[in-house]
């Protein structure tokens, strides 16, 4: 019986993780603009695979090997923000002047896709 | 049509294709002093007449190149072949696949004493092409200082001020503060974990090669995150020559060792330890680590030369900070003479 | 049912589910206007991958698949870091540099 709630509490944990992951692709999809979808691609790279790594961690039993993936995770919250802080200059640097494009993206409110709008 | 498509391979840069009001200074800087150098070093070589007797020389010298990299070609192609006519049969029952896979999954851990039958295969029973795979890291490693390394001969002399545009001040990796901040948590971590996979490469997964990858790895993200000085203290150009060459020189030499004693029949009293433990498996530990250095210190050498084109601090060439106070002086120098 | 076969069909499907989310991040990769998107993309692919090998190795039961997972997360940072820095123009960045270092001068 013990072995059949530890189960559906894998199977929780690792639909959740589908979940956030499904919600991660769904936003790069639909938003407009990339500084928009960068902000979709976190929930991924934070919540999605530290539900994955808690779940192996109580499949495994928990143990001590299984708690490398929890190390794991801990690396990839680490270096995730330093690679979105690097993409943010990457797409700062290479577009003419944000603030203006943006402010006029309101005040025609065309409604298109352009100028920053979602 | 054909822009276009090349234009939505590479990804835009531009946000909207008709911005106007992109900031060109800096490009339309950098186009006038190339004009200007170049217009000056032509009306020198006319002055001169060197660039009849320069094309002559190389006019020949192509005329002999390729007739030499055809005759040379073609003898690679007769050798190959030749070589391969002695293979058996596709599809032929030969001992290759039956014999040689069996005996090396079940006696591989009581001849070469590694659990992992990957680097047992690699370092033990099929040690030469692993001597020569390093070697080749290593010539790649050289073609490429060849071709990108900035030396004297390259660095024509009235393109200083273009140099010192363009030159390795401008392309320091940025010192960036989230960058060095996640480089002191992380960096300790990587270059730890790049030596436990050294380490263990005849226990598990890993070896030298992935192991060397990953220090290489480490080294380049100290590289961004601190800059090129800093770097150049620890990696410099004497210590990467230096690892180099010794840990070919050690592999040659010991591999030559236990190929001269394995083929004369006489006994190599090199112990082959428990397996499991790390001091097992013979010679692939030292094998392993001399492999792991070559390619960290090809992987950050490539990285050297594609980001600023020389592998120390000061190489042969001139770097930015000298190109700087140099163009002053050799300027001068040219126009009084 | 017991509960090792319910274990397998989970981790199967998990790992189903991770090829189609792979396989339309790569779409966005292909199609992604700018440089940036594609970039993203593939760092997202790589978090992915690393998600599919943790649940591989809990459903083949080795323990070295995580140190693979762990040299995939170290490459694939260095690639989004290097991709980046090599798409900066650098002349935009110095002015930018200098812009600040005016700026904190003057309030110094």
């Amino acid at each position: 019986m013990g072995e059949w709630i530890r189960f559906f509490i894998v199977a929780a944990l690792l639909l959740l993780a589908l979940a956030c992951f499904a919600s991660a692709v769904l936003g790069v999809w639909r938003f407009g603009y990339v500084m928009n979808r960068m902000h979709a691609a976190g929930i991924g790279d934070s919540l999605g695979i530290f539900c994955v790594a808690a779940a192996l961690f109580i499949a495994g039993g928990p143990s001590w090997e299984e708690a490398k993936a929890l190390l794991l995770v801990f690396f990839l919250w680490f270096t995730s923000p330093v690679s979105t802080h690097f993409l943010g200059q990457v797409e700062f640097f290479n577009s003419p002047d944000l603030p203006v494009y943006a402010a006029a993206g309101k005040e025609e409110g065309d409604g298109s896709r352009r100028n920053g709008n979602c | 049509m054909k822009e276009k498509f090349w234009r939505w391979l590479d990804g835009s840069r531009e946000y909207l294709e008709d911005a106007s009001d992109m900031d060109e200074t800096p490009y339309r800087e950098r186009e006038e002093v190339k004009t200007q150098i170049r217009e000056r070093n032509d009306s020198l070589d006319k002055r001169r007449g060197t660039r009849a007797v320069i094309r002559a020389e190389e006019k020949g010298f192509r005329l002999l190149y390729s007739w030499v990299a055809v005759i040379s070609a073609i003898f690679l192609i007769g050798v190959l072949l030749y070589v391969v006519s002695y293979l058996p049969r596709y599809g032929q029952e030969n001992p290759q696949t039956t014999l040689v896979a069996r005996r090396y999954l079940e006696d591989g851990v009581r001849e070469t004493g590694a659990i992992n039958a990957v680097a047992g295969m690699i370092l033990d029973y099929r040690a030469f092409d692993t001597l020569g795979e390093s070697h080749v890291l290593f010539t790649a490693l050289v073609c490429v200082m060849i071709l990108l390394e900035k030396d004297r001969k390259n660095m024509r002399r009235g393109y200083e001020d273009y140099y010192r545009i363009t030159g390795e001040g401008f392309y320091t990796p940025n010192r960036d503060g989230i960058m060095q901040a996640a480089g002191f948590v992380l960096l300790p971590s990587i270059l730890l974990f790049g030596i436990y996979i050294l380490l263990n490469g005849q226990n598990g997964p890993g070896g030298g090669f992935s192991g060397g990858t990953v220090l290489g790895s480490g080294l380049i993200i100290f590289t961004m995150a601190f800059g090129f000085d800093t770097v150049d203290r620890i990696a410099s150009r004497r210590l990467l020559k230096g690892v180099t060459v010794v840990a070919l020189g050690f592999y040659s030499f010991a591999k030559g060792y236990v190929f001269f004693t394995g083929a004369n029949g006489l006994e190599s009293h090199i112990p082959k330890g428990t397996p499991g433990a790390i001091l097992s498996g013979g010679l692939i530990l030292p094998l392993d680590i001399a492999v792991g250095l070559v390619v960290a210190c090809t992987m950050f050498g490539f990285y050297s030369l594609f980001r600023r084109g020389s592998i120390g601090g000061k190489g042969k060439a001139c770097s930015g900070k000298k190109a700087g106070t140099g163009a002053g002086t050799k300027a001068e120098g040219k126009d009084n003479a | 049912m017991s509960v090792e076969n319910a274990y397998q069909l989970l981790y199967a499907f998990v790992l189903l589910v991770f090829a189609v989310l792979i396989g339309i991040t790569l779409v966005r990769a292909v199609i992604g206007p700018r440089v940036t998107d594609r970039i993203m993309s593939i760092n997202m692919i790589g978090t992915m991958v690393i998600a599919s090998i943790i649940v591989l190795s809990g459903m083949l039961g080795e323990g070295y698949l995580l140190d693979v997972a762990l040299i995939y997360a170290m490459i694939s940072f260095v690639t989004v870091l290097i991709l980046a820095a090599s798409n900066i123009p650098p002349e935009k960045r110095k002015r930018m540099e200098a812009e600040e270092k005016a700026m904190q001068e003057e309030d110094a």
